[in-house]
């Protein structure tokens, strides 16, 4: 327990823990004591002086901001004396303060608005001319107006305590401070939008609003982020049919008001001018033409009962995005199983996270973390294998930031990247101990960590003793192996060494793991890391992979997969089975379904003869060695659920108009398992209707009517069917280890794929191409759905190769010029850039603009998940321009810039 | 890699930074170090500065710009700082100016188009019982009279150095000249 401290704030006793501060204080008795440049997220700092309270005994008035409380501690916040002193610390600074208002975004909500109308100052004794700045370009994004800047430096303190990006200068000094990027350079940085929202004037504001809005003028709906696993909440701000902005509030969400780029930025896509607005069919033409609902769905619907009757329900398979709600997914392989009556259908979970939902699940018993964000923050060691976190889940590196800079966590990297300060913040940068991890390499660093726990005596002797079998002969796998050729082995057994030793730690794994060979096995041998360690089970403790997707958590728990029925729960599981049919007053079909590739594969074979994909690309997603295209193109009938025209939708025979995140009801379930309401902002676009709504009526229409009011009465129904969603609290409640699993695995679980589990596993085929290429996320796109989200095209708008500096030198290729990749399936020209955190020999591009690679990527899929791999390969690189040649013009200017 | 700063100057480097206990320590020495180097401190230099200290562009550059003493654009060869605080001004720091201007041509904030002499004004120079006063690059030169400051300019053009200085006074003193 905390120990309490009472204080007396204006007459009223307080009790509030000790070290609290004054101003913190005062809040929970409703005292709203007026600030600039305090902020609960920031250390104080105590330099603006608008909090000056009186404090009984002390001398002068105190900054309640840095004042922490002491026993008996009598403050008054309102006397003439404070009153007096809070009039002229604004005075000071309405002497330079335009009278703007009329034209700032801020008006309405505006700290110094506020402040200034509390106190009516009504005239000034200042009568020298206000300060003026020179007007520049800042950044596409962010406008800054530093006329009206209050020098809180909450901005800059922002951009280092908490992103640890220290993009912003406070440049200058006295009057003239101003808040400028380095050199007064327009800015380059994470775009996080943090310093937009934390300015408590209208000095730094969105570009892409500008002008265009009072914040009384808006219509706010507390939503969920659509992008990554990371699972924000945001706050759609919206008018009429537009959503005008977005913002999250402090304190709120698993993100406590953090956002990043895509989410502060990203926004733009739910309203660009391609999406579609009615249904599609191809008509005799051999094009698509707009037809309406009660035109197609009959039609729909008869075809595929025509196509079910002729070829049995096996021929018709389905592929949905787990960008999707919950309550789509949910209805999709519902429709799926029943309505048709075919296990064969999957989601984007495939691409990745099953290889680890399906290793959790297999030792621990649940397919969830068992930990949460708080655990994070909370650790005090960390170990990050292949999570490019900044890059694919922002939120969780502030998690890792926080638990580095404010409490002191050890840091322990296996990444691709290798610390180097530039202008976005690199995690790398705050290891205690990195290993560079080459791309493809993570699965063997991963099996050197369970030899080094081995070889540095790490093992609980408490395990050895209860199951010495299972401990003698992961011993023997894994020793037999040698520690992974060019990876740093003294390193690699420090780091197995400093995570043993700490008090709680969490690993958490990343794309650069699990969407690469031995992903699957990985994600199980880190269990064994955790089982040898006599950590599972212990509290604060866990594995945590990472999602890409924003809700494939909930497609794995939803059942949207071949493999599983909700829950998740085995499709062959007797007991599932029956409680499933007891639910759906039927039985889902018994065949064993197949997932993406295979479906792909009977497409081409010709025993699948219709698709459902919802929402997926896959003719984008996999690379052209996959064949989706000509696999669907064999398809009697594609039916196509999307946003936009897009790749796969183009194949279509019919394309029906679905709802964006930002019109739908339903929920999202984050990477750390936790279930999140998506309010809609905004009336469906056009036509467009939810997916789940589209599911529904074409199963009426098949005669197997799945038919739910809204989407509520569909969670209602998950709720039932699905043990995790039972209760759905405002924290996340971790999953905790089944010990019949656990011990069903040190029995014998483990055993069946020991041999391959330890195994070096092929080695990478040598050839003549020494490059070693990643395909990853970046951090100002996820998918193709960024990539038409405008601000994000200001940022970053193709496909840059990033390769680190000396390797550029060496080959004679400057910034911008442009090099031809060759592999052994094929080749690519594209432009390239530097970064120093990219190592030598290794090189990066963006997976958003993955099509600019055309035929360069070969796939291997996972021989026991079927998950398909294409993110790393072997290149060799040729220089074949020179000069600021790019692809494309640039995206026009946004409207409402100077 | 090019560096903006000489191979000696490279070599200094590292013994800086070893005399602070934090590598950020070093930032204000290595600033000056550039500055010696180029005359002033270029976003060259504190990138690179930037990269010794772990530190990002940005937070070199809210440094440079505290200081009125770091020169960001390149300067004159030698650099006239004419001090305008109250003792000084009460005896002629404006005298001085005109002095200045009637010589070389300049005003505040300019360079001569031969780019040698670049004049600014500065705060207190600790000469505060000798004004007016100029400092050319580390040399003082006390108790202007316009005669006095024909001759130390017109030294200072064609030789480098005028034998009325009276500095430098400089802590610690530079390693050797
Ligand atoms: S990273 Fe960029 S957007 Fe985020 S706080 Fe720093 S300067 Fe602002
Ligand atoms: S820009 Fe805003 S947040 Fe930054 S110092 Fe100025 S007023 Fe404060
Ligand atoms: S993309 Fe991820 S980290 Fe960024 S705002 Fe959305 S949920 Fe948060
Ligand atoms: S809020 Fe306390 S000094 Fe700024
Ligand atoms: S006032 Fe000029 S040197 Fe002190």
């Amino acid at each position: 327990m905390a120990e309490m401290v009472t204080i007396l704030i204006d007459g009223k006793p307080i009790e509030v823990e000790k070290g609290t501060l004054v101003i913190e204080a005062a809040r929970r008795i409703g005292v709203m004591i007026p600030h600039f440049c305090y902020h609960p997220k920031l250390k104080p700092d105590a330099n603006c002086r608008m909090c000056l309270v009186e404090v009984e005994k002390m001398p002068k008035l105190q900054t309640s901001c840095s004042t922490v409380v002491a026993e008996g501690m009598v403050v008054r916040t309102n006397t003439p004396v404070v009153d007096e002193a809070h009039k002229s610390v604004l005075e000071f600074i309405l002497a330079n303060h335009p009278l703007d208002c009329p034209i700032c975004d801020q008006g309405g909500r505006c700290d110094l608005q506020d402040f200034s109308h509390r106190y009516t100052p009504t005239g000034s004794q200042f009568t020298d001319t206000k300060r003026v700045y020179e007007k520049g370009f800042f950044s596409p994004l962010i406008e800054k107006e530093m006329n009206r800047c209050v020098s809180c430096l909450r901005c800059v303190r922002y951009c280092d305590e908490i992103m640890d990006v220290k993009a912003l200068a406070n440049a200058a000094r006295s009057t003239m401070t101003e808040i400028v990027h380095f050199a007064g350079h327009p800015l380059d940085c994470e775009f996080c939008g943090g310093c937009v929202q934390i300015c408590p004037v209208g000095a730094i504001t969105s570009r892409l609003s500008m002008y265009e809005f009072r914040p009384w003028m808006m219509k706010r709906a507390d939503t969920t982020c659509g992008y990554c696993g990371d699972g924000c909440s945001l706050i759609l701000e919206t008018r009429g049919e537009k959503v005008i902005e977005v913002m999250s509030s402090h304190g709120n969400g698993r993100n406590n008001g953090d956002l990043c780029a895509k989410g502060f930025f990203g926004y733009q896509y739910v309203n660009h001018e391609d999406r579609l607005t009615t249904p599609l069919v191809r008509q005799a033409d051999g094009n698509l033409h707009p037809v309406t609902w009660d035109e197609v769905l009959p039609v729909l619907a008869e075809r595929l009962t025509q196509i079910k009757l002729a070829h049995g329900a096996d021929a018709i398979g389905g592929l949905i995005s787990a960008r999707c709600t919950n309550e789509d997914l949910y209805l999709f392989q519902k429709f799926m199983r029943l309505a048709i009556g075919s296990n064969h259908l999957d989601s984007t979970a495939r691409y990745g996270h099953v290889n680890a939902a399906r290793a959790l699940r297999r030792v621990q018993g649940t397919n969830r973390w068992t930990v949460s964000y708080e655990d994070i923050v909370q650790a005090d060691a960390l170990l990050l294998i292949g999570t490019q976190v900044t890059a694919a889940n922002p939120i969780v590196g502030l998690k890792v930031k926080e638990a580095v800079k404010k409490h002191g966590a050890t840091l322990l990297t296996l990444e691709t990247l290798v610390p180097s300060i530039e202008t976005t913040s690199n995690i790398t940068n705050l290891s205690a101990l990195h290993v560079a991890v080459p791309p493809g390499r993570h699965a063997a660093a991963v099996r050197g960590l369970v030899k080094a726990a081995f070889d540095e005596n790490l093992v609980d002797a408490a395990l050895s003793s209860r199951a010495g079998d299972y401990v003698s002969r992961i011993r023997a796998a894994a020793t037999a192996l040698p520690y992974p050729e060019g990876l740093d082995e003294a390193a690699l057994r420090a780091v197995a060494k400093a995570f043993a030793g700490a008090r709680r730690g969490v690993i958490l794994i990343g794309q650069d793991l699990l969407q690469a060979p031995g992903g699957h096995e990985s994600a199980v041998n880190l269990l064994d890391f955790l089982l040898l360690l006599g950590k599972l089970t212990q509290p604060g403790w866990g594995l945590a992979p990472l999602t890409e997707e924003n809700n494939e958590q909930g497609a794995v728990e939803m059942g949207a997969t071949a493999e599983y029925l909700p829950g998740p729960a085995d499709v062959g599981d007797a007991a599932a089975r029956t409680q499933i049919a007891g639910a759906w007053k039927d039985q889902p079909p018994a065949s064993q379904g197949m997932h993406l590739l295979e479906m792909l594969d009977a497409a081409r074979a010709g025993t699948l003869k219709a698709m459902l994909i919802v929402g997926e690309n896959p003719v984008r997603s996999l690379p052209l060695s996959a064949k989706a295209a000509s696999a669907l193109e064999k398809l009697d009938l594609l039916v196509v659920q999307e946003l936009f025209l897009t790749e796969t939708a183009k194949l279509a025979d019919v394309v029906l108009p679905a709802c964006s995140y930002a019109e739908k009801t339903g929920t999202f379930t984050n990477s750390e398992g936790f279930v999140q309401k998506v309010r809609p902002g905004l009336e469906p676009v056009g036509d467009s209707r939810p997916d789940w709504e589209i599911l529904s009526s074409l199963s009426v229409m098949m005669g197997y009517p799945l038919e739910y009011g809204d989407a509520k009465e569909i969670l209602k129904e998950i709720r039932a069917v699905i043990p995790g969603y039972r209760v759905l609290g405002a924290k996340p409640e971790p999953a905790q280890v089944a010990a019949k699993s656990v011990e069903q695995y040190l029995t014998r679980g483990f055993a069946e794929d020991l041999p391959a589990r330890y195994s070096a596993g092929a080695a990478p085929k040598a050839n003549s191409h020494r490059w070693a290429l990643a395909v990853g996320q970046t951090l100002f796109h996820s998918g193709a759905m960024s990539t038409k989200a405008q601000g994000l095209l200001e940022l970053q708008h193709e496909g840059k190769l990033i390769m680190n500096p000396a390797d550029a030198q060496r080959l004679g290729i400057a910034d911008g010029d442009r090099v031809r990749l060759t592999s052994t399936s094929g080749e690519a020209t594209v432009p390239v850039t530097m970064l120093g955190r990219i190592p030598e020999g290794t090189l990066f591009f963006p997976e958003s603009f993955r099509e600019a690679l055309a035929g360069l990527p070969s796939m291997t899929p996972d021989p026991v998940t079927g998950v398909p791999y294409c993110k790393q390969l072997r290149v060799s690189v040729d220089k074949v321009g020179t000069g600021g040649a790019s692809s494309g013009p640039p995206p026009a200017r946004i409207a409402g810039g100077k | 890699m090019t560096s903006a700063f000489s191979k000696a100057a490279q070599e200094r480097i590292p013994g800086i930074i070893a005399r602070y206990a934090e590598k950020r320590g070093a930032l204000l020495p290595l600033l000056w170090l550039a500055q010696e180097e180029q005359g002033y401190v270029s976003e060259e230099a504190m990138k690179e500065i930037a990269g010794w200290l772990d530190l990002t562009p940005p937070q070199v550059y809210e440094t440079v710009t505290f200081y009125t003493m770091y020169n960001r654009r390149p300067i004159g060869k030698y650099h006239i700082q004419v001090c305008r605080s109250l003792m000084c001004a009460l005896v002629g720091t404006d005298n001085l100016l005109g002095w200045i201007h009637a010589k070389l041509g300049i005003k505040t904030g300019q360079t001569t188009p031969d780019g040698l002499f670049t004049l600014s004004q500065v705060e207190c120079l600790g000469s505060c019982g000798t004004g007016p006063m100029m400092q050319i690059n580390d040399d003082y030169y006390e108790r202007l009279t316009q005669d006095k400051t024909n001759r130390v300019l017109d030294d200072v053009k064609r030789e480098g150095k005028c034998p009325l200085a009276t500095g430098p006074f400089m802590f610690p003193e530079p390693a050797q000249k």
